[in-house]
């Protein structure tokens, strides 16, 4: 299992932006992850444990005026103007809030952006200002991002961001995820969903190719360019890398991507010549791998460290055993099998042991995502619900009551959840192409994410 | 709603981190032309449409690389058209895996040819059609590779010339959504190579 270095094709025109790229890789080295991150300077964090804003009883109103660029040029008014549009979609999307409506904003007076005047916004029953500013210099660009709670006055949050200038986009979802921050949720609006898509496809290749986006369906990159068939994208948690599922040496083998670095692993499960993996699930700490392989005659769920070693089968019986993932604790398994004659859900702990079905209604149910969050217990699988299609279903671990999350979409599969354990993501057809969808929990704010051309499918949302 | 009170203030740091915009120059990763042809990845538009972006030269869709080499035992290339070749299809019910009796006697014309051929190797791909869910589909396209290549192998063909692969409803031999493309694809399927 041999990592695979990415071979490098640079035409003499490009070779002096990899000279600028490679001095920029010696300040990034450290820090790849986060390096469309902006700096931010730091104001300091809520104790632990004490949420500034508690979302509980009253929702909180947020009144967002537009940002006030810091320089009268067209660049820093263009940014400021996508800095806003984008914050206001990243809270809308958490859930948490409420919004005055722009028209009563509107008739505010304009605001001195250090001085607001609170009684302005307490008339239009504001409970928290977001004042942000932004200025593009050069190649760069700070933005401001102050919250006020608006009856008393005092400042909550106050960060500044610098960074380059042209992804605004990334600004602004650090400064959504900073003010959620401040309530006892984690923002999802820096994360990414990975995914297949078949719109690189020809006629002689019938390519899927794995796809990364933002999570508001912006910002989409190809990671997988080998023209064959590439699936079943799963995250690390640290979210450097994508465990998926490849047949470009022939056969389903798992991969690992470590996309960021241009490295890839081969058959990281060490399926030997006739043996196939499927699903590859990473534990929540990063440490263990599950997935599914036919090397002991059928297909059972096996469970190895991280780099594939020390690999065990789980399921070592008859009946087709597939799609495995891990509680949050990482102290069991869930997964679909065919061992009562249908597809159904089942549980395990990490060793296989003290095996018992979830699912008991419906006779068709695969695809289980446990929720990641511990304020929750329930898992989201696809379930044939109705007739001619199939339906995302949530089950409650400790009522086992189902609640169904999609209706009338017309086929919608795949669940996984966000990191928060607040949304979903699933693939959805309604007679055209298979689109990535999102929906809170409940089912509720469902909307398409337009990432591209193509059937898109398979989606996993990562960090 | 919980009130409480951290000092403000405002704290420049005089630094400023030249933070790569895209993952693709942290990497030190070339940037290569937008795609063409297979569809238009670029950035999405959604319902809130937004302010136009200034005009710059980022490519719409990065790639960050990942081009694997084919591996050295690959008996085919997985991906590409294989239709066609000496070895006819033979198809399953709904949801199942037997052979029925024209399965069975189509085998058996294979096992004749593969005796005749005995350098040949085959793939055995397991296919499904589109209305199951990706998972079980590739576990059923498991099972169907693999009853094929059972009976082949019952039959004395040497086991190790016999490649078994799932793809699921991954890659349909017909795209189309009725009775008879999905009957088509519920298939197992053999491509010769050697």
């Amino acid at each position: 299992m041999e990592p695979l270095e990415r071979r490098s094709r640079l035409s003499s025109s490009r070779r002096h932006s990899l000279a600028l790229a490679v001095a920029l890789a010696g300040a990034c080295a450290g820090a790849v992850a986060q390096a469309a991150r902006p700096q931010e300077s730091v104001t300091p964090p809520p104790t632990p444990g004490e949420a500034q804003i508690v979302i509980g009883g009253v929702t909180p109103r947020f009144a967002i005026p537009d940002c006030i660029p810091r320089k009268g040029d067209a660049a820093s008014a263009q940014a400021c103007r996508t800095v806003a549009e984008v914050l206001r979609n990243d809270l809308r999307f958490e859930g948490l809030f409420q919004f005055v409506p722009d028209s009563l904003i509107q008739a505010i007076p304009a605001m001195n952006p250090d001085a607001p005047r609170f009684d302005d916004w307490k008339g239009i029953d504001a409970k928290i200002l977001i004042v942000t500013r932004a200025e593009v210099t050069g190649g760069d660009l700070t933005v401001e991002a102050r919250a006020f709670f608006v009856d008393s006055g005092q400042t909550m949050l106050s960060k500044r961001y610098t960074g380059r200038a042209d992804n605004p986009r990334v600004f602004a979802h650090q400064a959504s995820d900073d003010i959620v921050a401040l309530t006892q949720y984690r923002g999802v609006a820096r994360t990414r969903i990975a995914f297949s898509s078949d719109r690189d496809a020809t006629a002689e290749r019938r390519a899927k190719e794995l796809y990364i986006v933002d999570y508001d369906g912006f910002n989409p990159r190809r990671v997988t360019v080998n023209g064959s068939l590439n699936i079943l994208p799963n995250w690390t948690p640290d979210g450097k890398s994508l465990a998926y599922v490849s047949y470009r040496q022939g056969s389903p083998l798992v991969f690992l991507a470590s996309i960021f670095e241009g490295k890839s692993t081969a058959n990281l499960t060490g399926e030997r010549k006739d043996s196939q993996a499927f699903a590859p699930a990473f534990s929540p700490d990063g440490k263990r791998i599950a997935y599914a392989s036919n090397r002991g005659g059928n297909l059972d769920i096996w469970v190895a460290n991280a780099d594939g070693s020390g690999a065990r089968n789980l399921t070592a019986r008859s009946g087709q055993d597939t799609a495995p993932v891990w509680s949050p604790t990482g102290q069991e398994i869930a997964f679909t099998s065919s061992r009562a004659g249908s597809p159904q859900i089942y549980i395990m702990d990490s060793e296989g042991l003290n095996v018992r079905r979830l699912t008991t209604i419906g006779n068709y149910n695969d695809a289980p995502a446990w929720n990641p969050s511990k304020q929750f217990s329930e898992i989201a699988y696809t379930s044939r619900l109705e007739a001619g299609g199939f339906d995302i279903a949530v089950i409650d671990l400790g009522t086992r009551q189902v609640r169904q999350v999609t209706q009338g979409r017309g086929s919608c599969e795949y669940p996984s959840w966000a990191p928060n354990g607040r949304h979903l993501v699933f693939s959805c057809n309604r007679g055209r192409n298979w689109q990535i969808t999102i929906s809170d929990r409940t089912g509720s704010a469902l909307s398409t994410l337009s990432t591209g051309a193509g059937n898109n499918v398979q989606p996993d949302w990562g960090p | 709603m919980t009130l409480s009170f951290g000092p403000e203030r405002w704290r420049t740091t005089g630094i400023v981190l030249l933070v790569a915009a895209s993952l693709v120059a942290c990497g030190g990763k070339k940037r290569p032309p937008v795609l063409s042809g297979a569809g238009d990845a670029s950035a999405s538009t959604k319902a809130a449409p937004p302010a136009p972006e200034p005009a710059d030269t980022r490519p719409d869709v990065d790639r960050l690389a990942d081009e694997g080499a084919l591996g050295s035992d690959t008996l085919a290339p997985a991906d590409a058209n294989t239709e066609g070749g000496p070895l006819a299809d033979i198809h399953f019910d709904l949801d199942s895996s037997a052979l029925g009796d024209a399965a069975r006697q189509t085998l058996g014309q294979h096992a004749e040819w593969l005796k005749a051929h005995p350098t040949a190797r085959v793939t055995v791909e397991g296919h499904c059609d589109e209305r199951g869910t990706v998972d079980y589909n590739l576990a059923l396209g498991e099972q169907r590779a693999r009853s094929a290549r059972e009976y082949l192998v019952g039959l004395g063909v040497a086991p190790d010339r016999l490649r078994p692969v799932s793809f699921g409803k991954e890659k349909p031999l017909d795209p189309a959504s009725n009775e008879a493309a999905w009957a088509r694809n519920r298939r197992a399927h053999f491509v010769v190579a050697g």
